[in-house]
């Protein structure tokens, strides 16, 4: 059987630089390690993820602005089996919402350094942001730790 | 609004399938022919295929035509696919139905077909991935089992549900199974045995999840005007409901309650001019055990909270205030996505035709309703069926 190496051409990372897509920005930012988004400077509509018109307004002009990069686990699980392509190595991994600070948005991420037994609901977590293999950036979130 | 009515209807067997895509196709082509008397094919003139994936699952795009060539008709009024993920196949008669009360097609045949079993599970299993937001959810390594474990945790955090209760709704849906030989799982599943199965994404057990299942089911749809000519039994539609809400998982209001099945079954109910208890039972979308406990609440079967209490009374059984899933639900029966909705509305016919076995028979039937989930329960569909026109 043919063996698939990242990266493959349909893989599951969004394609990030300014040839591929218009919201490079977001990319470039959390290289930086900022979680941003883009406000309407219309109707100052918030969404995530990022747009390029508002569904609300239906305007073009946006601004980017910072989302907290921290909040709460507002429900979790683990991925023990099954994981997809390129991400069955990583089994088990931890799978959060996590309910971002001030904001509506309950954003999916991996919960690194953890195991699901040490997580709970409400339990504190920050991102984090690494690269891909290929270049690429990423990011998941991590338990804030006490010390 | 014009009366629409399924005619006929058949299946194929729902299970590891040692059997090609376009195979399950002419099974199911065959089962619906077989069951349909005084129909000449040239007298088709619409075709809806119900088909999530067959890109990824079967390597084909357009497959529209293939199915009518396979089947052996020449659609001439509306041919397409429609795609919904789980609901693909309810989406095909949804359709077709909007076809018929227009006008613009007679006789229209619906057919689902899924092929998911594949020689390498990681295929489908990361197929599986990309029916979430695959950008920014999949992404992250969720697929539908860590997204229904949340919501089960959602709501055994918010209203006491136990895994006990996930446990028997798998123990139900198992027993109806081992009455239908077109069912990909044939044994009785105990809750124990639920309790005691592998963890694939905790709180949810292997038992408390749909299979990866190969099948195929049709149906065929003509106005009320000519339902007769076909059969003595037609099942009417007389009420549907659709609504989708958010798509990234980050956009949701809540995990324990499905919104857009509330607008849905409002909707499904106000159309057909009935209250949710007028049904005389459900086929509801049981992807996962807590899919079907949360589903109990939101179409209106109990109270928000009480869908655990709903299982654990009976009340979702034969002789209970709405058996649920007596063909075996996607638990027993097995899910293969485009056919699912279409399998749903074969037993709901074979109930209003008593030819189900008699022990999950609901005698008297006289309406039912037929819910799909697709995607992460961000959009929900309903059909109401009814033995007599609205
Ligand atoms: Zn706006």
């Amino acid at each position: 059987m043919t063996t698939i190496v990242l990266p493959y051409m349909l893989d599951f990372y969004p394609l990030q630089d300014e040839d591929n897509t218009r919201i490079h920005q977001f990319y470039a930012s959390l290289r930086e390690g900022k979680l941003m988004t883009t406000k309407c400077k219309d109707c100052g509509g918030l969404f995530w993820p990022p747009r390029v018109a508002c569904p609300g307004c239906n305007s073009d002009q946006f601004e980017w602005v910072e989302l907290p990069g921290e909040g709460e686990l507002y429900a979790f699980t683990a991925m023990l089996l099954g994981a997809p392509m390129g991400m069955e190595k990583d089994v088990p991994f931890v799978l959060g919402m996590v309910q971002l600070d001030g904001t509506e948005f309950k954003v999916l991420s991996r919960i690194g350094n953890t195991k699901y037994e040490d997580c709970s609901l409400g339990m504190r977590v920050k991102l984090e942001t690494y690269d891909l293999e290929d270049g690429r950036v990423w990011f998941r979130f991590v338990p804030i730790t006490s010390d | 609004m014009k009366n629409v009515a399924i005619v006929a209807c058949g299946l194929a067997p729902f299970g590891v399938r040692k059997a090609t895509w376009r195979e399950l196709v002419q099974e199911a082509s065959k089962a619906v022919f077989d069951d349909v008397q005084n129909l000449d094919k040239k007298d088709i003139d619409s075709l809806f295929v119900g088909a999530a994936m067959p890109e990824r699952f079967a390597f084909q795009s357009h497959v529209a035509p293939l199915v009518a060539e396979q089947v052996g008709i020449v659609p001439h009024k509306v041919v397409t696919r429609t795609e919904l993920a789980c609901s693909s196949g309810q989406s095909a008669v949804r359709t077709a139905w909007a076809s018929i009360v227009t006008g613009l097609s007679d006789i229209a045949l619906c057919l689902g077909v899924e092929k998911m079993n594949m020689p390498n599970m990681l295929e489908t299993q990361t197929s599986m991935a990309c029916v979430l937001e695959r950008e920014w959810d999949g992404v992250q390594g969720a697929s539908a089992p860590p997204f229904f474990a949340m919501c089960a945790q959602r709501h055994m955090h918010e209203y006491g549900t136990t895994v006990e209760q996930m446990a028997m709704v798998s123990e139900k849906n198992h027993h109806f199974s081992t009455t239908n030989p077109y069912a990909q799982f044939q044994k009785e599943i105990p809750a124990e045995k639920v309790l005691g199965s592998p963890m694939i994404a905790p709180p949810l057990r292997l038992f408390d999840c749909s299979g990866i299942t190969d099948g195929a089911a049709a149906v065929i749809l003509t106005s009320e005007e000519r339902a007769k000519e076909f059969t003595d039994t037609p099942a009417y539609i007389i009420g549907s409901g659709q609504c989708s809400m958010a798509s990234n998982l980050a956009n949701y209001k809540s995990l324990s309650t499905w919104h857009p099945l509330k607008i849905a079954a409002k909707e499904a109910y106000r159309s057909a001019k009935i209250g949710p208890m007028d049904l005389d039972f459900a086929e509801l979308h049981d992807c996962f055990t807590i899919s079907e406990i949360i589903e109990y609440e939101d179409a209106g079967f109990c109270e928000k909270g009480e869908g655990g209490k709903f299982i654990e009374e009976g009340q979702s059984n034969i002789g209970g205030k709405m058996p649920v899933n007596t063909r075996g639900g996607l638990l027993g029966t097995g899910h293969p996505l485009g056919a699912t909705g279409i399998g749903q509305i074969v037993e709901i016919m074979q109930q209003f035709r008593s030819t189900v076995p008699k022990e999950r028979l609901v005698d008297g039937a006289e309406m039912a309703m037929s819910h799909n989930l697709s995607g992460a329960a961000n959009v929900h569909s309903i059909l109401v069926f009814g033995r007599s026109p609205r």
